[in-house]
């Protein structure tokens, strides 16, 4: 089997591994003077130099550190993580376009991969270029530990060994390197490691002298494809090709975070919200064509109001649900406008949209009545601008709850929730009021009978309803009562209470 | 005077018959008017009575009552059972009761609540709820602050715009004012019957003479009163008494 190793490709990889990442997202004061710890999951997965000089280690038990240390700790945000990671992406974007982010699932290590080769014109060499990162990451007061090799994995290994960078390393100087680096640092395939330990594997040196004995195929027959690859990968072995730039995997271009911001200046200022409407509507619709091309929705934006002396004003509009149309956002934006007074003379008006989402991404609910489905979505609109004046609770649907009380059966529900309308037997037999007080109202009882806002005659009843004997018993004995002017009641005497109420009408 | 009279002025100038044809001409006592969509009412007498032979649809429809609440359930649920739409109820006096709901054929998906809180948020919800054409049947309860002549004037207007049935619900103490809507009618409960009384219908001139009586649910009617139920004893009071049974089915002894 034809096995060489291949030419230089020419790519360079510089590997920003953050080993203070759980404590920089969290935002934790690195030269704290008390013991810290970071824990996922009950182990430690950070702590700060005082808590290790007291004997603190990553993977040990929380409450053993707390023991040893008397550390303070707090969980591990990964989102938060990923966050910083996401901003830094965003900005080193400055320097290349070439950006990778890796975090290690197996322990807490988490970097920047960045491949330079292209951009080293430019910044005046491979040494000028490191110079520029660390000064932005110091400038950050984020920790940082460097590694430069001809591959992303080679470069990340490294970064767990000081090396200075003179611009000049080849990638002999790097596989040399390699070689000196002890196999545990393959965080990621434990059990490889394991298995290569117990065989007299130490270093990476020894697996390369294995690999130029035998071949890659051993390894590859016993630690299964993958890991083999990776070894490829980290020693630039080229497996099978003869020309191998031909099958060169290509290297991701970064692809920082599109957002819609865009804003209108006027020729003169504004102090009436009339006028803001053209402009608002032209802004929205510029949003929308955004949108549209991306195949994108959104449910908030983002209005700022501004003066020639630099006072500004936010105003955020959300819908209820996410929208790639103008239109909703136009009048919603209307009636948030018209219950205010612009606050200054408007000079420049400014509409963001950071919070866009594909539209394949949303889910939807299955509804297989397509005439309720076209309500509900042609009621959207209407929805949000009752609620966007008049507040959320504004608007709601019924829904019945088993309940023995029947103020309690009686449930109000969201729009977008479905309204339970399984009956029992026992109510669908017995005659119920079309109107239902929010809370019985107490019955007058006088000389010549039950009063309320007229004498009362019962027609037809009782009607026992009990029960609720785990938490307040109620026993109610319930009459079709009509009032002298006719009007139907439903009315109930508390059993326990001995009291008379109404509770409903029939109409 | 016109500086730039029209070459043909006859040109600008619809002819009668053409006037005619629109459906917001009143033509007095002439039922002549162009067909107009209307839904059943559920009621045949009152489906004689309504021209078209039925509630008007994109229409105004006042309904004049005693009371903060009486019988528009009885009256309306036969229209709204067949509802394809949502029926939407805005600012009722009173929550409707799921179950009476459910029983009466009505589905509770189909039905929306919305309340507001002064005349100006009701007069938007409205004025929105019939823009919306998923609202089929819009059922409005005035709210505290009487509405005057351009604010119904306002009403009939977007409903006129709309494709469903709007009913506004007012007290029976505005029946004698002015009202743009082009129904108006009165209800009331009576013993056996419910009795509307439509007194104002475009297309119709003066008030019809007889009201319609629509028959109440027989289980409205109830039994016959306690002490007539008694033929051997002495008249008693209309107040029942109840021995209420101690506990509940725990504390049977």
């Amino acid at each position: 089997m034809s096995q060489r190793t291949a030419s230089y490709s020419g790519r360079l990889w510089l590997a920003l591994r953050l080993p203070d990442l759980p404590a920089n997202a969290l935002a934790i004061d690195l030269y704290h003077d008390a013991p810290l710890v970071i824990i996922e999951q009950r182990y430690v997965v950070w702590a700060n130099t005082i808590a290790v000089a007291k004997g603190v280690m990553r993977g040990m038990d929380a409450s053993t550190a707390q023991l040893l240390s008397g550390c303070v700790h707090q969980e591990r945000q990964l989102s938060f993580e990923q966050s910083l990671l996401a901003e830094l992406s965003a900005q080193l974007y400055a320097f290349t376009p070439y950006i990778e982010t890796y975090t290690s699932k197996q322990v807490p290590q988490s970097g920047l991969l960045l491949e330079i080769s292209s951009c080293l014109m430019l910044f005046g060499g491979a040494r000028a270029f490191v110079e520029k990162i660390v000064q932005f990451f110091a400038a950050k007061n984020v920790t940082l530990a460097i590694g430069l090799a001809h591959s992303a994995q080679a470069a990340w290994l490294l970064s767990f060994v000081h090396y200075d960078i003179h611009g000049a390393e080849s990638k002999p100087v790097f596989v040399e390197r390699l070689q000196q680096l002890p196999i545990q640092l393959l965080h990621d395939y434990p059990a490889q490691v394991d298995a290569l330990e117990k065989t007299g594997f130490v270093t990476f040196g020894d697996i390369a002298r294995q690999i130029a004995a035998q071949s890659i195929s051993s390894i590859k027959k016993r630690f299964g494809h993958e890991f083999a690859q990776t070894l490829c990968d980290i020693f630039g072995i080229d497996q099978d090709f003869q020309q191998s730039s031909l099958f060169e995997k290509p290297v991701v271009m970064y692809k920082p975070q599109e957002f819609f911001s865009e804003e209108i200046q006027f020729e003169y200022p504004i102090n009436q919200v009339d006028q803001l409407q053209a402009p608002v509507e032209n802004l929205l619709q510029q949003l929308a064509d955004f949108l549209r091309k991306r195949q994108w929705e959104t449910h908030q934006i983002e209005w700022t109001l501004a003066d020639i002396y630099h006072s500004k004003e936010v105003m955020s509009v959300y819908a209820d649900t996410a929208q790639s149309h103008w239109q909703l956002f136009f009048d919603l934006t209307l009636i948030q406008l018209e219950n205010r007074d612009l606050p200054f003379e408007v000079d420049t008006l400014a509409l963001s949209c950071r919070n866009a989402q594909p539209i394949q991404t949303q889910s939807q609910l299955l509804a297989f009545d397509s005439r309720r489905k076209h309500n509900g979505q042609a009621f959207t609109t209407t929805a949000a601008k009752l609620k966007a004046r008049m507040g959320d609770t504004c608007i709601y649907k019924l829904s019945y709850r088993d309940s023995y009380i029947p103020e309690d059966s009686n449930q109000r529900i969201a729009l977008n929730q479905s309204s339970n309308q399984q009956l029992p037997d026992r109510h669908l037999a017995a005659l119920r009021p079309s109107w239902l007080f929010k809370s019985p109202i107490e019955i007058e009882v006088r000389q010549r009978g039950l009063y309320w806002r007229g004498y009362l005659t019962l027609l037809a009843g009782p009607e026992r309803l009990q029960g609720n004997w785990w938490k307040a018993p109620s026993a109610r004995d319930y009459f079709l009562a009509q009032r002298n002017d006719y009007v139907r009641l439903w009315v109930f005497r508390d059993l326990h209470k001995k009291q008379w109420y109404v509770q409903g009408i029939y109409g | 005077m016109n500086p730039n009279p029209p070459d043909n002025p006859q040109a600008s100038v619809p002819d009668l018959e053409q006037l005619l044809c629109r459906r917001d001409i009143w033509r007095g006592g002439s039922h002549r008017l162009a067909p107009s969509p209307t839904r059943d009412t559920g009621y045949s007498g009152l489906n004689a009575q309504l021209l078209g032979g039925g509630w008007p649809s994109s229409n105004l429809v006042e309904v004049c009552q005693q009371g903060f609440v009486q019988s528009e359930w009885l009256l309306l649920s036969p229209a709204l059972t067949d509802t394809q739409g949502l029926i939407v109820l805005l600012n009722p006096p009173c929550v409707p009761f799921a179950q009476a709901l459910i029983k009466a054929g009505i589905d509770l998906e189909r039905v929306l609540v919305v309340e507001s809180s002064n005349k100006a948020d009701f007069l938007f919800s409205f004025i929105e709820l019939t823009r919306a054409n998923a609202c089929e049947v819009v059922l409005a309860w005035q709210p505290a602050q009487s509405l005057n002549y351009t604010e119904l004037r306002k009403c009939q207007l977007a409903a006129t715009g709309g494709q469903g049935l709007y009913v506004l619900f007012r007290p029976a103490a505005v029946a004698e004012q002015s009202s743009p809507a082009s129904l108006r009618l009165t209800i009331s409960l009576q013993a056996q019957d419910l009795q509307v009384r439509i007194f104002k219908q475009k297309g119709e001139l003066g008030a019809l003479a007889q009201p319609v009586l629509l028959p109440l649910p027989h289980n409205w009617q109830g039994f016959a009163p306690h002490h007539l139920l008694d033929q051997t004893g002495k008249p008693k009071s209309n107040v029942v008494h109840l021995r209420p049974q101690r506990g509940g089915r725990r504390g049977r002894k």
